[in-house]
């Protein structure tokens, strides 16, 4: 988490994405509504929300992946209906555990490498430059020593740093995660989050994580945003997370403080 | 046997079947491995038949058949592609119906013909030892034209084959390269058409992919390997079909089988892992 000094300096920054009473679906199917939201370079945020809260289509929406049925999504000063691939390369994306086959054939350095075909361009082979970028990628997350070995043969807290590691190669300047945790072990969980903190705190990226995991990133995020369809809070964490905002969200009767904890009865939650 | 068996190799037609087979047979396993790690086995599969219904209506109006094919092999998978893409139906559904629907249209124009044509049922069935010098030319052209795509767009294709929507999201022009493989395997069907028919051409994509799948975690020896097995395979299926005398489609097709039951016997990743060897 950045001190209150540096939350003000981001928050006097441009806005680099910027939703103006957005609503985003599909045919028939409204999945996220009127969000307006800026998300400032250097900002550590975290999404909430309970299942099917619209998360995961705002996570496509800011990787540029969904136009807007109404209002406006501007990312890097760009209308995401615009977003050329170069752009999109400016985002570094963990995608959620299970969308990937993590059997695939490929070694850990050949995954950190597909993070810069995207910025390498059609034609254009990787070099030298784009291993070492790839090298150092693998170093950040203490992974340089597996380079070789594949990536099936990891365990799934290493294959997520492999991820991180891919998408660090793209040399981001936003890092999006999409429930980074989910499926590790508790250690691992805090393993996992600390690097993401160390990446943005050395590297100054803007974080954007998906979470049900509200108690994990509570005292790591300088924002949170609550979700369910619409966005009904954001702000410091302290001002989030309070029962009457809560229950609007997760309903009434499900939340339980205790030591300032909270506890949400969703589908993640009850495990 | 053996000086029997160098004495066919003097003749014009077996020389021209072994190139052919050969061409095809490496080919197809190179197609094979973005096949197998795509998941698009079904795609090819009903793309086959599709191609087969522009032979016969090649023959049935009297233009070239490999180019219907062609025709035909490309719209099925641009329509099944498309329908994907805009999530109004899966894969496996889409290419379920224009495989039969396509397979039917076959049906209805070799029985439109007057005669009983048997060139037709060579691309049903496979007859690589009748291929032509002109066929060869044409099949070796596509092969030229396809391993020249595949060059330019190796890493496209393998991060989409990976993940297509992490390949979009960072910056890989994704859509394009989709349809870029879908007509690579509508063209690989074509040019491997002649050869091993339109019923078993798929299985010259799909098995020496899947063999090699069994073999190894690293893509580069799976794309050796996969090759090094379609082209053996596909040349030696020919030799035991000329030698033997049994059609040359299948001969191709059981002993890559075999060689696929072979490689399952001997997959290290069959091989139980004890718990915790994995990295920690």
């Amino acid at each position: 988490m950045t001190s209150p000094q540096d939350s003000k300096e981001n928050a006097s920054r441009p806005a680099i994405i910027r939703f103006d009473h957005a609503w985003f679906g599909f045919p028939g199917v409204v999945a996220l509504e009127d969000i307006s939201l800026s998300i400032h370079a250097g900002e550590f945020i975290g999404v909430i929300g309970p299942n099917g809260s619209g998360k995961t289509t705002l996570c496509r929406a800011v990787l540029g992946l969904l136009s807007p049925l109404k209002g406006q999504l501007h990312i890097f000063d760009c209308a995401c209906e615009e977003l050329r691939c170069h752009h999109r390369a400016q985002i570094g994306y963990l995608p959620q555990k299970g969308v990937v086959d993590r059997d695939f054939p490929v070694t850990v350095l050949e995954t950190v490498m597909m993070g810069r075909y995207g910025a390498l361009g059609l034609f254009r082979r990787p070099g030298p430059e784009d291993r070492r970028i790839a090298l150092e990628s693998l170093a950040l997350v203490a992974m340089e020593r597996y380079r070789d070995v594949a990536l099936g043969s990891l365990s799934g807290g290493q294959q997520q740093r492999v991820f991180i590691a891919r998408a660090l190669a793209q040399q981001p300047k936003v890092l999006l995660l999409d429930e980074p945790t989910t499926g590790l072990d508790l250690p691992m969980q805090h393993n996992v989050l600390d690097l993401i903190q160390h990446l943005h705190k050395t590297l100054r990226l803007t974080v954007l994580l998906i979470t049900h995991d509200i108690n994990m990133i509570r005292s790591r995020v300088d924002r949170l945003v609550l979700l369910k369809t619409r966005l009904y809070a954001q702000g410091p964490p302290a001002d989030v997370l309070k029962p009457d905002i809560l229950e609007q969200v997760y309903g009434r009767g499900l939340i339980f403080s205790d030591r300032d904890l909270v506890f949400v009865e969703d589908y993640h939650h009850s495990h | 046997m053996i000086p029997a068996m160098l004495d066919l190799f003097a003749y014009d037609f077996m020389q021209r079947s072994l190139l052919a087979a050969a061409i095809v047979g490496a080919l197809c396993s190179l197609m094979g491995v973005f096949v197998v790690l795509r998941g698009l086995a079904f795609v090819g599969a009903g793309t086959s038949h599709a191609a087969f219904a522009g032979v016969a209506l090649g023959y049935l109006v009297g233009w070239p058949p490999l180019l219907l094919a062609i025709v035909f092999g490309i719209a099925t998978v641009w329509i099944t592609g498309w329908l994907e893409e805009r999530g109004r139906m899966k894969l496996d559904v889409s290419i379920g119906i224009l495989y039969t629907t396509t397979m039917a249209l076959a049906i209805v124009f070799i029985g439109l013909m007057k005669t009983y044509n048997p060139e037709v049922y060579g691309y049903l069935f496979g007859s690589v030892l009748s291929v032509t010098g002109e066929e060869v030319l044409l099949i070796g052209g596509l092969a030229v034209l396809e391993l020249g795509l595949l060059a330019l767009f190796w890493k496209e294709l393998l991060f989409i084959a990976f993940d297509q929507e992490m390949a979009e999201a960072s910056g890989v022009p994704a859509r394009g390269i989709f349809f870029l493989l879908l007509t690579l395997i509508a063209l690989t069907v074509v040019v491997a058409l002649k050869t091993v028919g339109a019923i078993l051409v798929f299985a010259m994509i799909l098995i020496p992919a899947s063999t090699a799948y069994q073999l190894t975690h690293s893509l580069t020896t799976l794309t050796l390997y996969s090759v090094i097995i379609g082209t053996t395979t596909a040349v030696t299926g020919v030799i035991v079909s000329t030698v033997w005398d049994i059609p040359s489609g299948p001969s191709i097709v059981l002993l890559a089988t075999a060689v696929f039951f072979l490689s399952l016997l001997i997959s290290p990743k069959r091989l139980k892992q004890p718990l915790g060897s994995r990295h920690p």
